[in-house]
């Protein structure tokens, strides 16, 4: 009798246990296991209203991309576009582009994603009087300068003409000059739709955005304190599993990591220095360590200070008496690699090993080139960096390498704040070497090039050195107008070569992105610009 | 007393003025771009910095900027960021996390402090006079962010892993008193050594006085020696020590307001110096200013009340 009711209960015990795995692999198969549930996650006060048009800092392009779905999105391991709320995107000239709407994208209070929409948010963006941090990228379009006609003058027109609604989910945008990544950028946040509830009052607007995206707001935002956003459930795209997500603004990225390890909040995309030593031994599998876009450089004034740094060969030198692999190993414990091409590695385009002989750590023949070339004047220069953002180590580590390889007297410049530095730099006041950094704005080996080293980016990028070839500038012309995407890659590669040649910037580490996230979650992935991808995260 | 009372506050103003002056002028001075400070690490663009420039006025030189500031200010308007806040507002987002924090301190402060200062008083050379002054020793030489990041570490972490769940690692309102227990303390903990230690040492030299030795002569009760007689007169240095740092526990509340993420006026200053915001650090720091003279004028008012000697005309 005994026996009989043990084996009974064991009996029932497999078969409810069967029937238990039975239906989670079921639920897996579906690709929906467990939803709803709410996290909280950090993040950093957003410096602008949450408008796509007017963000160009990281904190509020992460809340723009839980909020707003764009024409085209990346995918998280390779970075190719791919089409989001575009249906197509087509063009036969890489000069004028056909965009095609999805059916079933709404706004988050109900108004249809239409072609008007993209065009309204566009024409705000490009009218200098908004004066929106995304205005630059709207200079591509043809009727830009009508709308940004420069300082102390006034637009002449309020609509691009380059955009032309077609038909309620149609419209066509006509570029100046052929830029085959143009499908690429329209990734960016700049891009992104607005609905015509902005219209009425922008500012409102970006303290409680209404998107298209995965989430919406739930509540405005506090500042300084929290944004909270919950799951939209008409999203036309996949829906978020996620009932909300909080994102707790943090100023100190020490306590953020804290409150992570007591799971008081689930993800941390950006983990302080301090828990570098001991966060993968602490989270293991859930400790992500990727690459992402930055680039750093050593710039070098080659128009300020042609006497110093006009010559190839001293660059060079410059560039073979620096020891990469030890610099990121001692001085940046791993969170950064040693860079061996002026293109990020997470890029399409990028080529291992490209920099070559510039890149190899090779003090004797750095000497030799150096000692050939004449050295610098005065056997000095200087080395300069913002002291705000904890650069000395490696600025310091650089000069010692360089006075220790080449003999030269190396002398780190502090400046207050990167902004100082940029002045004087522009100025033509400073005339040292000086540290600089690149990371994307879409995911194009174009955006590693005409923005740092072009003639135009003189005056409108980050081209401190002034840096001019017009064997460079032809090469970027010809792959803007290639149409097949393979073959403009091998003309933007012809022409990273000819700055690989003559090394205006020395790269000299590539970022790393760390982050971690508590057992309470799963499914947590970090794409290429270094943004949670929050609508795929799931409760444990 | 009411003239005394109005003569101060008038003398206030000069300081007030004074104050905002000297700021706005070291903000401008100091140079930093607050448009490139917004775009990070970006270069600005040249355009919509020129834009912003012009809007906020930016290339005026500096009399004029500080004018038009003044005459804003008169108006009640302190100005507004480059991001499009006004700088009331942030102040008055961030201010009553600072003014709880500053009250929870203080109170820990006077509280616990006069009280380890007077048990030390009294049994002075014994055991816990030896740990008094051991442990002020102690928290006077660690600086606020090692001690606020280890208690941080080992009540927050360290204590929910054992499953004992009160202090909270950061802030949170919900949280309600509970929120502020810890980082008061950490807030409060320098100066709490300072006043446990100026306790001992004025207390000591209270009941070495004449009129003391009379009344315990008299023969009154120990209690009441201390309480009334001694301990009256030795509490004007130490009011005057309170006084000042109410002021200083809310402009330094920098670190500890980092430390615990609280959203108050540290967390404000922070952030205005890292992005050039002239604006929002001359009205927090007149605020600082204010709040520094109102309780100075607490504190003289309070020594008429603790010694009736002292008179106000």
């Amino acid at each position: 009798m005994r026996g009989a009711t043990s084996a009974k209960w064991v009996a029932g015990a497999v078969i409810v246990a069967m029937a238990a795995t039975a239906c989670s692999t079921s639920k897996e198969g579906d690709g929906k296991a467990k939803s709803g549930g709410n996290i909280t996650v950090v993040l950093g006060e957003p410096q602008h209203g949450l408008i796509g048009q007017n963000t160009a800092e990281s904190e509020g392009a992460e809340v723009l991309n839980a909020l707003f779905t764009g024409l085209v999105d990346y995918d998280n391991k390779t970075n190719e576009p791919k089409l989001a709320v575009a249906e197509s995107i087509d063009t036969q000239d890489s000069k004028t582009w056909t965009i095609k709407l999805k059916d079933g994208y709404t706004f988050h209070n109900g108004e249809k994603v239409d072609a008007q929409s993209f065009v309204r948010a566009w024409n705000w963006g490009a009218n200098q009087e908004n004066a929106a941090e995304g205005l630059p990228f709207f200079s591509k379009i043809e009727g830009s300068d009508e709308l940004a006609p420069g300082k102390d003058k006034k637009p002449t027109a309020t609509e691009l003409k380059g955009l032309k609604v077609v038909d309620e989910k149609t419209f066509t945008v006509t570029l100046k000059q052929p830029f085959s990544q143009f499908k690429t950028m329209l990734g960016y946040n700049a891009f992104y739709p607005l609905p015509k509830a902005f219209e009425a009052d922008p500012k409102k607007f970006g303290e409680a955005p209404i998107g298209n995206g995965p989430f919406q707001m739930d509540g405005a935002w506090e500042h300084n304190k929290q944004i909270k956003v919950k799951r939209f459930e008409n999203y036309a795209g996949s829906k978020a599993k996620l009932d909300g997500v909080t994102f707790k603004i943090y100023d100190n990225l020490d306590t953020a990591y804290n409150d992570l390890r007591a799971d008081t909040i689930q993800i941390v995309d950006k983990l302080p220095t301090s828990a570098m030593a001991t966060v993968s031994q602490e989270f293991g599998e859930r400790y992500i360590y990727k690459p992402e876009s930055g680039v750093g450089y050593v710039g070098l004034p080659i128009s300020t200070n042609p006497e110093a740094f006009g010559k190839v060969e001293i660059r060079k030198a410059i560039s073979m008496a620096i020891d990469r692999e030890a610099l990121t190993k001692t001085i940046f414990n791993n969170t950064r690699k040693p860079a061996d091409d002026f293109i990020s590695p997470i890029i399409p385009g990028y080529r291992k090993g490209a920099l070559g002989e510039a890149g190899t750590y090779n003090p004797a023949k750095a000497k030799e080139l150096w000692t050939q070339a004449g050295g610098v004047p005065g056997n000095k220069i200087e080395l300069g960096y913002n002291a705000d953002g904890g650069h000395k180590e490696w600025i310091e580590a650089v000069a010692n390498q360089l006075k220790a390889n080449l003999g030269v007297e190396v002398t780190p410049k502090p400046f207050a704040k990167f902004g100082d530095m940029l002045t004087d730099l522009g100025d033509k006041k400073y005339k040292g070497a000086f540290r600089m950094a690149w990371s994307m704005d879409y995911p194009a080996a174009e955006n590693y090039l005409r923005p740092i080293f072009s003639k135009v980016a003189i005056d409108h990028g980050s081209n401190y050195g002034g840096y001019v070839n017009e064997e460079f500038e032809k090469l970027m012309d010809e792959a803007d107008k290639t149409v097949d995407p393979a073959a403009s890659i091998k003309l933007y590669q012809q022409a990273d070569d000819i700055i690989i040649r003559d090394l205006p910037y020395i790269p000299v580490f590539t970022y790393m992105s760390s982050s971690a996230y508590s057992k309470s979650v799963k499914n947590v992935e970090i794409d290429a610009q270094g943004r949670m991808d929050l609508a795929n995260v799931e409760l444990n | 007393m009411g003239r005394y009372l109005i003569r101060r506050l008038i003398q206030a103003i000069p300081v007030l003025l004074g104050a905002t002056f000297l700021i706005y002028f070291l903000t401008f001075a100091l140079g930093g771009d607050p448009v490139q400070a917004l775009a990070g690490e970006k270069k600005a663009d040249p355009l919509v910095a020129a834009m912003l420039r012009e809007k906020y006025h930016l290339d005026d030189p500096f009399l004029v900027q500080y004018w038009n500031y003044l005459t804003g200010v008169l108006q009640g308007n302190l100005g507004e960021t480059l991001n499009g806040r006004q700088v009331l507002d942030l102040i008055t987002e961030a201010f009553p996390y600072t003014v709880n924090l500053a009250i929870v301190a203080f109170a820990i402060e006077a509280l616990v402090g006069v009280t380890a200062g007077i048990m030390a008083a009294l049994r002075r050379g014994k055991f816990l006079d030896q740990l008094v002054l051991i442990s002020t020793l102690l928290v006077i030489s660690i600086p606020v962010f090692v001690t606020g990041f280890v208690l941080q570490l080992l009540l927050g972490v360290e204590l929910k892993e054992l499953g004992f769940d009160f202090f909270p690692v950061s802030f949170n309102e919900s949280d309600g008193f509970k929120a502020y227990l810890l980082p008061g303390f950490i807030l409060a903990s320098t100066s709490l050594a300072y006043v446990t230690r100026l306790t001992r040492t004025s207390l000591m030299e209270t009941m070495r006085a004449d009129y003391v030795r009379t009344a315990v002569a008299k023969g009154l009760p120990r209690r009441r020696v201390v309480v009334n007689h001694a301990l009256r007169n030795a509490l004007i240095p130490i009011v005057t020590f309170l006084g000042a740092d109410l002021g200083s526990l809310m402009g330094g509340a920098v670190i500890t307001e980092n430390i615990f993420n609280i959203n108050g006026i540290g967390g404000l200053i922070a952030q205005a110096i890292r992005l050039d915001q002239g604006t929002v650090l001359v009205g927090v720091v007149t605020l600082l200013v204010l709040v520094y003279l109102l309780a100075n004028l607490i504190v003289d008012l309070l020594y008429a009340v603790l010694d009736p000697r002292i008179r106000y005309a």
